[in-house]
């Protein structure tokens, strides 16, 4: 529901328009921005966060072994990517090694929950934005001009106009939204095939896995597979038709959700061969990731070392509702190679929760913090954002070059080629991602579609190296090991939709400091100490209105395919009021639709 | 905990992950007690049951032991 608040008047035609709460995300959501309809553009945004969550605070006494298992709940949606990251963690701080076939094991797993997440978000979440009846009632002129363009992918996705396909991705009734809710079951069983259960996995521990790694374990992961790369191959033709035509049909809309190309990547998939969890190995375990760590900025990939990427790490206040903890105690002064860590690091943070009341001018407004990344060149700190986790992934495996499987390979340092072979009902198909020339709701969109197939891709290697440990009897699933006295570890990983670490402080064999960082908080943090807006607020500020409506019947679309092409989580319920209170329209909900169901 | 006034804890934070002198399932050592479990990653058709795990074996020791994955 639309909360209630106090606007000031605004001179001319700068409206005060608040989208909160963006619901089922991690940190309830809002976005307050000034919209100026004489010229067509959003003058300001603020991203506000009004819960608290606390896993920081609450895992402090707890049995270390328990952590994967706790923050697994962190999320409705992405749990599992919190388990296996804080598995990472944990498996460093014990100093364990999984053997390989539960390496292939957990790759499988998380192949199958990107296969899932990312194409519910896509087709029953984002294409409710792109929908013919949507568009119809924002874009009517675009619309029109839909049903006259003939699709150029018509044969490989059957649907003869753009207008056919925006007819499909009607919610409830369209073929593509219900054909996608059939995959995202299907790819729900691959996963809970490797990891026992969705969302909060049951089979996945320190040092191993506890699935049963039959040869029919594999097979059935593989069956599922093939009938979800049917979908996937006309899913990548469908997209890149609607995409295409919504840069000819609205010359400009480049510029929406569109910011500083600042992406950032932790990397994905171990490789079992490389991995060993020590510290020290971090930086070639991460580079031999089959989705390469990195930072790219402005185009250029600044850095793909996870050494480095940990070291940098900053978390900065400035708009939050919590105490510095400058003065607090200080948990790891150095890295085991002796590097010195920052007081501003996760592994040194105290989270000191201070409620107040949110001022948007000046003040604070935020329960999340500022999560950056410091440049050492510029001595900048870079608000890195995850694009919605997709296009930071692919843009950094494609320029550091070193992914090279027989599905999916990033040889070449400029592009990824992705090879799915034949299948039930479609041909042998190769997609090729090249970077795009901006960092833009649309290109962040385009992207989550050719990593479900890159995940697809990697997911047939994975079976290939699963069933070769079986084959050769090396069955072994766990490393016993013991619970240190004293240690620290950390676990570097992406959620679906982001960047994600776990930080994680041992003494006296209990939690002393554990703080994970997902990607909404990097994404929706708010404008920092040194004044540099979050993520969200710096992609829609300054970005122009592209809706038919006047202000009266105004539905705020532009907005809203900016911020949700950042994938925060499952944003499905969003309410918008017009200033002075007056709640003006309900601009998406999951029952969007309904009346035709 | 900052500003938030909360109670006291009813129980210490780690209270229902582990009672001392039981023994932990990670621990090392106890590899080595699973049956079926081989030292060098392999395993054998003992490992398919608890109960009465050697009759799992094959009836005729010519035969491949195969464990169940």
């Amino acid at each position: 529901m639309a909360i209630q608040e106090r606007v000031e008047p605004q001179a001319g035609n700068i409206v005060d328009m608040s989208w909160d709460p963006i619901t089922r995300i991690v940190g309830n959501l809002g976005l307050y921005t000034k919209i100026d309809f004489d010229n067509r553009e959003v003058v300001s945004c603020k991203a506000t966060s009004s819960i608290f969550r606390g896993y920081s605070v609450f895992m402090k006494g707890k049995d270390p072994r328990d952590s994967h298992f706790i923050t697994s709940r962190i999320c409705g949606i992405c749990g599992d990517n919190h388990a296996v990251c804080s598995i990472y963690a944990q498996n460093m701080a014990y100093g364990v090694k999984p053997p390989p076939l539960a390496e292939w094991i957990m790759n499988l797993g998380e192949a199958a929950e990107y296969i899932f997440d990312h194409t519910i978000f896509q087709d029953n979440l984002v294409f409710v934005d792109f929908c013919e009846q949507m568009v119809r009632d924002t874009n009517p002129g675009v619309m029109d001009k839909a049903d006259q363009t003939e699709a150029p992918h018509a044969d490989l996705h059957g649907y003869r106009t753009i207008g056919d396909i925006m007819r499909a991705f009607n919610p409830f009734t369209g073929e593509v939204y219900k054909e996608a809710l059939l995959i995202s079951r299907v790819s729900r069983e691959m996963f809970c095939l490797m990891e026992g259960r969705h969302v909060h996995p049951s089979t996945l521990y320190p040092g191993g896995v506890g699935t049963q790694a039959t040869p029919t374990l594999f097979t059935e992961y593989l069956s599922r597979l093939l009938r979800c790369l049917d979908f996937i191959k006309k899913g990548v033709a469908m997209n890149d038709d609607v995409f295409d035509f919504w840069y000819e049909a609205l010359p400009g809309y480049e510029e929406v959700g569109r910011r500083r190309i600042q992406l950032g990547c932790w990397g994905a998939f171990q490789d079992p061969d490389v991995v060993s969890y020590a510290y020290d190995n971090m930086e070639t375990a991460g580079n031999a990731m089959f989705v390469t760590p990195g930072v790219v900025v402005d185009g250029e990939l600044l850095n793909h070392s996870l050494l480095d990427i940990n070291l940098n790490m900053r978390i900065e206040l400035g708009s939050s509702y919590y105490e510095d903890w400058v003065n607090e105690e200080r948990f790891v002064t150095h890295d085991p190679l002796g590097n010195p860590i920052d007081m501003r690091h996760p592994w040194n943070q105290t989270t000191i929760p201070k409620p107040q009341k949110r001022d948007l001018d000046g003040g604070n407004y935020s329960w999340v913090m500022a999560p950056r990344w410091l440049d050492q060149r510029t001595d900048e700190r870079l608000a890195l954002d995850t694009g919605g986790g997709a296009i930071a992934r692919l843009w950094a495996t494609a320029l550091a070059g070193l992914v090279d499987t027989p599905y999916v390979k990033a040889t070449d340092g400029q592009s990824i080629q992705i090879n799915l072979p034949q299948t039930p009902n479609t041909p042998e198909q190769t997609l090729e991602w090249r970077p795009p020339r901006w960092s833009n709701a649309i290109e962040r969109n385009r992207s989550r579609m050719y990593f479900i197939a890159y995940a697809a891709g990697m997911a047939l290697h994975f079976v290939n190296k699963g069933l070769d440990e079986v084959r050769a009897g090396r069955t072994k699933t766990f490393e016993p090991f013991d619970v240190p006295d004293e240690a620290i570890g950390c676990g570097f990983h992406e959620a679906v939709r982001g960047v994600l670490s776990h930080h994680l402080v041992i003494r006296d064999g209990k939690i002393a400091n554990y703080h994970p960082y997902p990607p909404t908080p990097w994404n929706g943090s708010p404008t920092d100490s040194y004044g540099t807006p979050g993520p969200y607020e710096d992609a829609i500020a300054g970005q122009p209105i592209f809706e038919e409506n006047g202000r009266e019947n105004f539905r705020g679309i532009d907005i809203m395919r900016a911020v949700r092409s950042f994938d925060p989580c499952l944003p499905c319920g969003v309410h918008m009021y017009l200033g002075k209170g007056k709640t003006l329209k309900q601009v998406h909900s999951p029952m969007f639709g309904a009346q035709n169901g | 905990m900052g500003y938030i006034r909360t109670g006291k804890p009813d129980v210490r934070p780690d209270l229902p992950a582990h009672t001392p002198g039981i023994m932990s399932g990670n621990q090392t050592g106890n590899y080595d007690k699973q049956v079926g479990h081989k030292p060098d990653g392999t395993s054998t058709a003992e490992r398919s049951t608890g109960i009465n795990p050697k009759a799992r074996n094959p009836i005729d020791p010519r035969m491949p032991n195969l464990p169940p994955a």
